[in-house]
């Protein structure tokens, strides 16, 4: 019973991310306590020269970010979700 | 919190990937070992709710921002080793599918967020008395979090060409999460006194 409102309270923190993760984000500025350290340093994030998913940062191709943050989202969730389960049969459980 | 690639140099990289392998390791045998198999699928759903939940990132007026992290969370409700494994499925598929989190720092991610957190919450969750747990929640949200970014500081410090750089990082990454902690023990705390009124049986 509680696994079911989990899952309907994670679709609906997924249809509701573009909010905070998009919409939000680019009106503010998202800059997170890891970027000032960072920043301080004088690092170089190179996730984007050596990217290998389509899906790179939440977004699907040929979407538009917020679309794309939603199916990105549903996307991510059913994998946690089946790695979890299939793991969990491979390990034993009834 | 997530380290993407090119922050860490190789030595740090290479210890923290050995940490995780052992830790995670030792975690799937444990799970084995004490039967704790079949509360994998709640592992599952709640590492769902926990990958959905960090897509929230809520800006910060000032020029900073957060997510909820949820390791102590999954630490409290799952215990140390299932909810170790829970944020590693989350921080995995974070990594390899939308390289949120870099593959180069995937070990340091889990030794933060899945190993740290997940056991700081666990910890604090266990040493307060049943009158009390709700404290004891909120405390293991906030300090999970904020060790984990003293830890998470501690690591780009020593990476960092200039060893002078650590208190700098440490104290960056420490404060603002000591500060934007405090949010993640009120969800913590929040969820866990929710649970333990609907589902008391879910928690350990």
């Amino acid at each position: 019973m509680i696994s079911k409102k989990a899952i309907i309270l994670t679709f609906i923190l997924v249809i509701i991310s573009p909010i905070f993760g998009v919409i939000l984000a680019d009106m503010v500025g998202y800059h997170e306590p890891l970027d000032l350290a960072a920043e301080s340093l004088g690092l170089e994030d190179i996730s984007e020269e050596i990217n290998w998913t389509p899906f790179f940062d939440y977004t699907v191709p040929g979407l538009p970010d917020v679309i794309g943050y939603i199916i990105a989202g549903f996307i991510g969730v059913f994998i946690v979700l089946g790695l979890g389960i299939g793991l969990s049969k491979i390990m034993g459980s009834k | 919190m997530h380290i993407p690639d090119g922050f860490l140099d190789p030595m740090v990289s290479a210890v923290t990937y050995v940490i995780m392998i052992i830790f995670c390791g030792y975690a799937f045998y444990k799970v084995k070992k004490e039967k704790l198999q079949d509360k994998m699928v709640l592992a599952s759903v709640l590492a769902a709710g926990i990958f959905a939940a960090q897509m929230l990132n809520w800006p910060i007026p000032g020029g900073t921002s957060l997510h909820f992290v949820g390791g102590a969370l999954a630490g409290i409700i799952l215990g140390p080793w299932l909810g170790c494994i829970a944020l590693f499925l989350v921080l995995f598929v974070q990594c390899l599918v939308f390289h949120d989190g870099g593959i180069t720092a995937l070990g340091a991610n889990v030794f933060n967020m899945a190993i740290v957190d997940v056991i700081v919450g666990y910890v604090f969750y266990k040493i307060f008395p049943e009158k009390y747990k709700i404290f004891g929640a909120f405390l293991g949200g906030w300090l999970g979090i904020t060790l984990a970014g003293i830890v998470c500081g501690i690591e780009l410090g020593i990476s960092s060409q200039f060893i002078f750089e650590l208190p700098v990082t440490v104290s960056v990454m420490g404060g603002w999460h000591a500060l934007l902690g405090t949010i993640e023990g009120i969800i913590t705390a929040g969820v866990v006194a929710y649970i333990q009124k609907r589902a008391p049986h879910l928690i350990k």
